[in-house]
């Protein structure tokens, strides 16, 4: 259930305590962002022109991000409930190692 | 009917062509497992094989499955216009509305609710396939056999490509995340905070993806566990209510 999240079968990377201690490999430099709110809704695709009976739950998110330069920016995504347990799971692993660093 | 069954035997082992083995290489074992589930029926293999080739085409959206092909690898005595119809009523007992999908296939109007637009449980589908053996130019009893162990086996998947075809929002492709130990900053207190990087990857059906990264520290972290709590609460009322 949890593979069902990456589509193209981009595997989540976690680290270890021991990797964790390590200089990185690469230094990334990627350009965050800052999440300033997080807003989220629960829906269910009742039906759609491709069939009848959908009865699809989902979670939606949506999250107010501000770059670098200060400007704010709404982005939102959809998960499936599996979906969102994987992501849920995945931030809790992330609070858990977060207080241990 | 009788004609028509006579015709519809299986080709006697006929190698396919390297084209269609691709086209439907993963659900050809599928198949195989179909009809060994189903039994010895005489033409149920190449009835497998038709309906795992027009769920490709339709619900899994694999182009290049023409009806060319599926007439020429599956049931090559059969004529054109014999074959027509016939692919036709297959796919009419399957599927949906017509216009989403490629012409070349789906030519015909089909004015029975099919079987993945219903939707249908088990208990529908025997009624619906045994109403079908009794109409005029419907399915025979074998058939009805065939796709009823292929809704079995496929129903599942199939469900899933519809639902992810009726999402047009953005969807969470892919999710990495380190944990960073700030070691310069030029605001002295954030020395030795650690933070939590994370990429999201979003993207909508069909186009490219974006990725967003985010950075956030230990407070913000639990105020969004905070909130993706109370949507697990929410999950669990609607699977449990109360």
């Amino acid at each position: 259930m949890e593979r069902e999240m990456a589509a193209d079968s981009q595997t989540p990377v976690e680290f270890t305590m021991e990797e964790l201690c390590q200089p990185p490999l690469e230094a990334k430099s990627e350009v965050t962002n800052k999440l300033l709110d997080l807003q989220w809704k629960m829906g269910m695709a009742v039906s759609s022109d491709n069939c009848r009976s959908l009865k699809s739950p989902y979670v939606a998110l949506m999250l107010k991000v501000a770059d670098q330069s200060g400007q704010i920016t709404n982005k939102s995504f959809e998960m499936t409930i599996p979906q969102f347990q994987h992501f849920f799971k995945q931030l809790k692993e992330m609070a858990a190692v977060i207080e241990t660093v | 009917m009788q004609r028509v069954q006579s015709r519809f035997r299986p080709a006697g082992g006929a190698g396919t062509s390297p084209a269609f083995s691709a086209a439907i290489a993963f659900s050809w074992r599928e198949a195989e497992q179909s009809v060994a589930m189903a039994g010895e029926l005489e033409s149920s293999k190449p009835l497998s094989g038709l309906l795992n080739g027009l769920a490709q085409s339709t619900f899994h959206r694999h182009s290049g499955i023409t009806e060319e092909l599926l007439r020429t690898q599956l049931y090559p005595d059969v004529p054109p216009e014999e074959f027509r119809p016939f692919l036709a009523k297959m796919r009419g007992i399957l599927k949906v509305k017509k216009q989403n999908y490629n012409e070349r296939l789906w030519d015909f109007t089909g004015d029975i609710h099919s079987i993945a637009y219903a939707d249908m449980d088990f208990n529908q589908l025997e009624a619906f396939l045994t109403a079908q053996t009794k109409k005029q130019g419907g399915i025979t009893a074998d058939q009805a056999v065939v796709i009823s162990k292929f809704w079995k086996n496929h129903k599942t998947k199939i469900k899933e490509s519809l639902i992810n075809q009726s999402r047009w929002e953005n969807s969470l492709k892919a999710m990495n995340w380190r944990v960073d130990l700030k070691s310069q900053s030029k605001h002295f207190e954030q020395i030795n905070v650690p933070v939590a990087i994370v990429e999201l990857e979003l993207g909508k059906n069909g186009q490219e993806s974006e990725c967003l990264c985010l950075e956030f520290d230990e407070i913000k972290l639990s105020q969004i566990l905070k909130k993706l709590t109370e949507v697990e609460e929410s999950i669990n009322t609607l699977t449990n209510p109360a």
